[in-house]
């Protein structure tokens, strides 16, 4: 759903391979479906950001298609990207330092 | 349908019984949609202690992919991965508040609501008192969004225009039927008018969901909000 652009993907596994020392990042891409005042309380109550924080990433996603909410190793990332599944964001999780647009 | 009211006892609402029927269904239609779709048996018992079980087939429908979507979008490696590791309890805890969800709302109305004496003197059909509490209200929220996730692919919302044109044309038909706008000459099939009366009976659903959540998110945002600054 929704329109982040698809395009520009498929970079080189080779060049994610020689990045294993870099952190990982959980980012959240919009959608049309989920409220703004959803996913600013999804980001106050499971990452304990404060409110204006919460309000800038969620701004993010809506305007640029998509924000960094977290980062860290894999796996902490994996536990944040399967959180926002629950709560029914689409979030994805990859290794940072492989595109600009970070926020969090 | 009133809006989610904070109170003592939780978050109150007042819902007419034909949306607490067609919202439970439709809970209970998604519910079952995920089971299926994400390989999870219907013997699986659902809620707390769910065993790991390694299935993790990518489910065929749309909008399923959308509740259960890839977590890497370059790497099918990482995303199948995480499929396996997560798709069963991600699943099986949304069909649980999907379910915990229809329940409540087949139970709502109870009479002996202290609240429910506002009820008193209207008519047969008159809205009932839904009362969530505050420990269920974030499942209860997250019911509604995999509802409104489903419902939104169901009716080919791609971007924020097309969910404005379906709350103006909810709106639209709301003030009166014969209130013809340009737009509904898009399905120009012979059977356009059911594709038109499907159209304007499930984003009717669509949009009476999204008015639940947004009034519950607010109350439950400004709570949140109130208990940090107290903490």
């Amino acid at each position: 759903m929704a329109t982040p652009g698809a395009a520009t993907e498929a970079r080189s596994e080779t060049e994610a391979s020689a990045r294993l020392g870099e952190p990982w990042v959980t980012i959240v891409w919009n959608d049309p479906v989920n409220l703004m005042s959803y996913v600013t309380y999804v980001f106050e109550a499971y990452f304990g950001y404060p409110p204006a924080k919460a309000k800038k990433l969620m701004l993010q996603v809506h305007q640029d298609g998509r924000a960094v909410v977290s980062s860290g190793p894999r796996e902490r990332m994996e536990v944040d990207v399967q959180a926002m599944h629950g709560y029914g964001l689409w979030a994805t999780l990859q290794q940072d330092g492989r595109e600009s647009g970070g926020a969090a | 349908m009133t809006p989610f009211r904070s109170t003592p006892g939780g978050y109150a609402a007042r819902w007419e019984p034909v949306e607490r029927t067609v919202l439970a269904r439709v809970a209970r239609d998604v519910a079952e949609l995920v089971r299926s779709e994400s390989g999870i048996g219907t013997d699986l018992a659902t809620g707390e202690g769910i065993a790991f079980t390694g299935v993790g087939r990518v489910p065929h429908d749309p909008a399923v992919q959308r509740l259960l979507p890839d977590a890497h979008r370059e790497d099918p490696d990482v995303a199948a991965e995480f499929r396996h590791l997560t798709q069963t309890d991600l699943a099986a805890a949304k069909v649980a508040r999907l379910e915990a969800f229809a329940d409540a709302l087949d139970g709502a109305g109870d009479p002996d609501d202290p609240d429910g004496r506002d009820v008193v003197g209207q008519d047969d059909g008159a809205p009932t008192f839904l009362m969530v509490a505050r420990e269920d209200a974030q499942d209860f929220a997250g019911a509604l969004t995999d509802v409104r996730l489903v419902l939104g692919e169901r009716l080919g919302l791609e971007n924020d225009e097309d969910v404005e044109q379906l709350h103006d044309e909810v709106i639209d038909g709301t003030r009166g039927d014969d209130d013809d706008n340009d737009d509904s000459d898009d399905n120009d099939s012979d059977d356009g008018g059911d594709d038109d009366q499907n159209r304007r009976y499930w984003g009717g659903v669509f949009v009476a969901a999204g008015f639940a959540q947004e009034s519950l998110v607010d109350e439950m945002l400004a709570d949140l909000r109130a208990r940090n600054a107290r903490g």
